[in-house]
């Protein structure tokens, strides 16, 4: 028998779509922006803003990005166990480090059951602590770049150090290399999230939908509840999975 | 650049040799005016002296050699008037210290004031004629523009941004306004000066061996069209000079701050040379220099292992025995006015004269390539880059290449070796290296050692006439010249500028 | 005539008129950036200077900023010298050689301390003692810090002096440093990178210490902000082909004839902080952009380093495996197609799997569940 439960929140999908969306506007737009392969007819010039309308997108998706962000670092803190900061580092607590071995024995072909989390497994969540240094860098070198265009403004002053100490070249060879960075873990992303929603058929690639994973009735509760609070996400699973129907897989 | 194509095999489109050719001509036009009146002059003009000019006989003067406009008494009595101005101010400047008053300056108070009058016209005329370099290059110093396989200025009559009949007529008003100033000022002192100074037709010789790589082409990059040919001279002999052999030049470390690890006795040529620096000599600060030991940061280039002399004096040599016509022709007139033979070149004079030579040479010919410029734009050849070798991936695994040209100081050259698409080695020898270069591991001393040789100094403290003949190289600004006498001790130190 | 002899009234000798004069100081107020009204202040300043002498030391340098010092066209070199400074000190073009050379620089140093311009064109090497570049037997470290040390302010000419420039490119085999580092602590320092510097900013920056008697405002890198207080790209007359989209792509094409954008040709205006664009070079003829030809960033940080390649949009990294030099989209590319690779493999391993060895939790959830033996619940 399994159990509807409620994992992921409405501001955590909410965010997950807005960034999956700025991901692919950004690494577009950045591209074009470093390479722009697009060959503009010679024609008078109204109307052909080509490059400065890609350019004013970029920055526009980029603060939507910065804004999702925000909320998302935001619930995790106010948000649900799954939503959690501390799902960013599973090293640290003891259970974190037993299903971390356990998700890494499962994709070493080591182990034949997925790890059995009902979030997502240790070694995805310390994935996203990359990813959250990623985008912490990408952003950085980012508002450092546009901060750069006019160097007068809260932004330049929070950044413009990073110049004293790396080339302006350098900063923006970061940012473009980190964008691969980012399409590689997108890649990765797509594929551990297809093979563990096919192996343990938990309903995860319709969770990000729907916000509900399908949850054996007798299993354990997560690596990522801390020690001191485990009743409440119990408390709180129950009381989402009562408020809906149980359903069986 | 010319190094990297050479190793590439790259032939760059024709109005890119005549871009090179113009951007080249104008400096030779420009740096060599600038080293007569600004770095050259004032060891022959004294300036006090000018103080006691009549600006009326100073016009008289002026325009008896030349029909310049600006030759009325009014005229200088204006620039005596600065002059004094400044003299009187009490703060003397970059003049202060100078060797005023020297019993070696031989010109009269009026040819002095011409003379500075028109040290002061030449600087402003120098910042004008280079504009040609801006024009093509953007700007001036340092222009860039010059692409392995041409060059990165676009040509099309019908385009603003491009060189077009606008930017053909600017360049030519800037080459006509560099001709002028050249016959009507510089040529006329030159030869005013010179004439106050015949002796020194028979000082700071040298070593009478002469080297020029050549540079103008007028087809392709085919040395045979040079304008300014190529050639070597020994022994100051004017028959027909000596074709050059580029694997007959070697450089030696004996006397440098370098190491070779075959040794320092050896020496090897630039495609696979050396540059390990090996500091012998005392710590700062010092005064004195051994020169048994290593004594220079420069090299000494040979060539069939005899030392050369390079630069203006060099090139009008080779070209006069090569039969170059219109070479021949000013050098033959500079030399009846001055009333000497031709054995007078081979001086601290001669040096002198070749460059004005050399100026007036090509400032006749800059407008020629002008003409053939325009001329190609005409009939639709608007390429300026041959972008055959621009992407790596076309490059052979391995490429040695050789580039020379004419810098206006003298013959350059530089030697890649290109390994998997990086520089494996590059050497350069530019010519003050040659010039100036220390003693070899024969113990031959370089040209301005043995120019200086028999140079007589009549106050030690004063030695303007060592500075008459190291400055009639122009050297490179960042080199320095130690003079020693018999004793070992050091006569002075001249910084050389 | 008396040294007091006012500098309008020496320039009238000369046949300027006190018109041209008020000309020139607008021009110069222009260039600074101040507004119309200091047009007087700046005429009275240059009148009344007792004329403030400069020495201008050469170390590792090629003359370059010499060269654009004498392109001078507002005021001109001619009158810099003898109307407006005392020029006491400069190698390439002074009159005297060697040891009374020397003696020029010592006595202004002597006579005017805390009260002449030193100007420093070139590198100063550190390494070995500094052997690698000596005057009349001293090293350049010696000579900059008591000629810099002692005056009334310091301007480091080109990106040699600003930053160590050409010789202290990778791998600086000589040390070489910039003024800021030879002289740690150095107070009125204004650096003026460039490979030259412009004159036309030094000529400014001159003039607004004459008139205000203090140096122009400077960013934190110490250049002046009127001069080097935006990016290039920003004031480029290219910029709308840039925004349009409409780039050349090779050197020749219709795009370069056309005067297109250089941003595909490795232009480094969007990286360089420079008036480039606005007071143009050699008395205004032109500029490199102006000439088809990319900006390198010579007045960028450590431009020999970090600029290049020239004609390439960003650096190349040295990484083991992928030549000599690889792009960002080579590595980046590289990266992904390693990952999809690796995760596609992984994917048709565990298809296999998935075919040969059916986890019972698929279709007998419970079965499996007892097979994982919960132990803390």
């Amino acid at each position: 028998m399994r159990r509807r439960v409620y994992v992921w929140e409405v501001p955590v999908r909410l965010t997950h779509w807005v960034n999956v969306i700025c991901i692919v506007i950004l690494s577009l737009t950045g591209y074009f922006i470093a390479n722009p392969y697009l060959r503009i007819s010679p024609r008078e010039a109204y109307g052909q803003y080509f490059m400065g309308g890609v350019r004013w997108l970029h920055f526009v998706t980029a603060f939507v990005f910065i804004a999702s962000l925000l909320l998302r670092t935001y619930w995790a803190f106010a948000g649900n166990e799954w939503a959690s900061w501390r799902g960013l580092f599973p090293f640290l607590s003891k259970e974190g480090r037993r299903s971390m071995k356990e998700a890494l024995r499962y994709y070493a072909f080591l182990r034949r059951e997925p790890p059995e989390v009902t979030g997502h497994n240790a070694l995805a969540g310390m994935t996203y602590m990359f990813i959250v240094t990623f985008y912490f860098l990408i952003i950085f070198t980012g508002l450092a770049l546009y901060g750069w265009l006019h160097p007068v403004g809260v932004i330049p002053a929070l950044t413009g150090w990073i110049f004293q100490i790396i080339g302006v070249q350098t900063v923006r060879w970061i940012h473009h290399f980190l964008m691969y960075l980012l399409i590689a873990f997108a890649i990765h992303h797509v594929y551990s999230a297809w093979l563990v929603d096919m192996e343990e058929g938990n309903g995860l690639m319709s969770s990000i939908f729907s916000g509900f994973k399908f949850i054996r009735e007798n299993a354990k509760p997560d690596w990522i509840v801390s020690k001191k609070e485990p009743s409440i996400s119990i408390a709180e699973d129950e009381s989402v999975s009562s408020a809906s129907e149980p359903q069986t897989a | 650049m010319r190094a990297v194509e050479n190793a590439l095999g790259i032939q760059i489109p024709d109005n890119a040799r005549l871009i090179r050719n113009i951007i080249e001509a104008a400096q030779y036009v420009q740096d060599h005016v600038i080293h007569f009146y600004h770095l050259h002059a004032l060891d022959w003009v004294d300036i006090v002296s000018a103080l006691d000019a009549d600006p009326a006989d100073t016009a008289a003067l002026a325009q008896s050699i030349s029909d310049w406009p600006k030759s009325s008494a009014d005229y200088f009595q204006t620039v005596k008037d600065r002059l004094s101005a400044f003299v009187a101010s009490g703060q003397l400047g970059l003049f202060a210290n100078g060797y005023w008053g020297h019993p070696a300056y031989a010109l009269p108070p009026e040819a002095n004031l011409m003379a500075v009058a028109h040290y002061l016209e030449a600087l402003d005329w120098q910042k004008e004629i280079i504009k040609i370099h801006a024009l093509l290059g953007g700007k001036n110093p340092h222009l860039q523009t010059y692409l392995v396989g041409g060059m990165a200025v676009p040509v099309n009559p019908n385009e603003q941004s491009a060189i077009n009949a606008h930017t053909i007529a600017r360049l030519k008003s800037w080459a006509r306004m560099g001709l002028d100033f050249v016959a009507k000022v510089y040529i006329p002192d030159l030869l005013a000066v010179a004439s106050f100074y015949k002796d020194w037709a028979g000082l700071g010789g040298g070593v009478g061996n002469y080297l020029a790589y050549g540079d103008f082409p007028q087809v392709g990059d085919d040395p045979n069209t040079f304008f300014l040919p190529r050639g070597v001279i020994f022994n100051k002999e004017l028959s027909p000079p000596k074709p050059l052999d580029e694997q007959a030049i070697k450089e030696y470390v004996a006397h440098s701050w370098y190491a070779y690890t075959e040794g320092d006795q050896v020496a090897k040529h630039p495609s696979e040379g050396e540059t390990q620096p090996n500091y012998t000599g005392p710590q700062p600060p010092y005064d004195f220099l051994n020169t048994d030991g290593k004594y220079s940061w420069l090299k000494s280039p040979r060539y069939q292992d005899a030392p050369m002399e390079v630069g203006p004096l060099a090139r009008m040599l080779v070209a006069y025995a090569s039969g170059h016509a219109r070479v021949q022709e000013v050098v033959n007139m500079v030399l009846d006015t001055l009333g000497v033979g031709p054995e007078a070149l081979f001086s601290t004079l001669g040096r002198v004269a070749a460059r004005g030579v050399e100026t007036l040479v090509l400032a006749e010919q800059l407008e020629n390539w002008i003409d053939e410029l325009a001329a190609n734009m005409g009939r639709g050849d608007w390429a300026v880059f041959n972008g055959d070798m621009w992407e790596k991936k076309n490059w052979p695994d391995e490429a040695y290449g050789w580039g020379s040209t004419e810098a206006p100081r003298g013959a350059l050259g530089h030697w890649v070796h290109i390994k998997n698409g990086m520089i494996a080695n590059y050497q350069a020898i530019v010519p003050s290296t040659w010039n100036a270069s220390p003693r070899d591991a024969n113990g031959q001393r370089g040209p301005y050692e043995a120019a200086l040789i028999d140079t007589p100094v009549a106050d030690p403290e004063q030695p303007i006439e060592i500075l008459r003949t190291v400055h009639s190289f122009d050297p490179c600004m960042a080199c320095a010249v130690h003079v020693v006498d018999g004793r070992g001790r050091e006569v002075t130190r001249i910084k050389i500028v | 005539m008396d040294s007091s002899l006012q500098l309008e009234k020496r320039l009238a000798r000369r046949g300027i008129t006190r018109r041209e004069f008020m000309k020139f100081c607008a021009a110069m107020a222009a260039t600074l950036a101040l507004p119309a009204r200091y047009t007087p202040r700046i005429a009275a300043a240059l009148n009344e200077a007792a004329r403030t002498p400069l020495v201008w030391l050469e170390f590792q340098d090629c003359a370059g900023n010499t060269e654009s010092f004498l392109r001078a066209s507002n005021p001109t070199v001619v009158e810099i010298v003898l109307e407006i400074l005392s020029v006491n000190y400069h190698e390439t073009i002074m009159a005297p050689a060697g040891r009374m050379a020397e003696k020029s620089l010592l006595d202004t140093v002597e006579q005017y301390p805390g009260q002449y311009i030193a100007v420093v064109e070139g590198s100063i090497p550190t390494k070995d003692g500094g052997v690698y570049c000596t005057i009349g037997g001293r090293t350049a470290l010696d000579i900059v810090r008591e000629v810099c040390g002692k005056a009334l302010a310091t301007i480091a000419v080109g990106a040699c002096a600003w930053d160590g420039g050409w010789p202290a490119a990778s791998p600086n085999p000589t040390g070489a440093v910039g003024v800021q580092k030879a002289v740690p602590g150095l107070k009125n320092l204004i650096n003026m990178p460039g490979c030259p510097m412009n004159v036309a900013n030094l000529t400014a920056v001159i003039v607004h210490f004459l008139t205000f008697n203090e140096l122009p405002a400077t960013d934190v890198m110490g250049r002046p902000l009127f001069a080097y207080g935006h990016i290039i790209h920003n004031y480029c007359p290219r910029r709308g082909h840039f925004d349009a989209g409409r780039y050349v792509e090779e050197w020749g094409d219709e795009g370069h004839r056309k005067g297109w954008c250089l941003y595909k040709m490795g232009c480094k205006g969007p990286q360089t902080y420079s008036n480039c664009p606005t007071v143009l070079w050699n008395d205004g003829t032109n500029w490199p952009i102006g000439a088809s030809h990319g900006c390198v960033g010579c007045m960028a940080p450590a431009f020999w380093d970090t600029m290049t390649p020239f004609y390439e949009r960003l650096p190349k990294a040295q990484v083991e495996g992928f030549g000599v030099e690889a792009s960002a989209d080579t590595i980046g590319l590289a990266v992904v197609g390693g990952v999809t690779a690796a995760f596609a493999a992984h994917g048709v391993v565990s298809a296999v799997r998935a075919r040969r060895q059916p986890l019972a939790s698929h279709e007998e959830a419970t079965l499996t569940a007892t097979t994982e033996k919960p132990d803390n619940q």
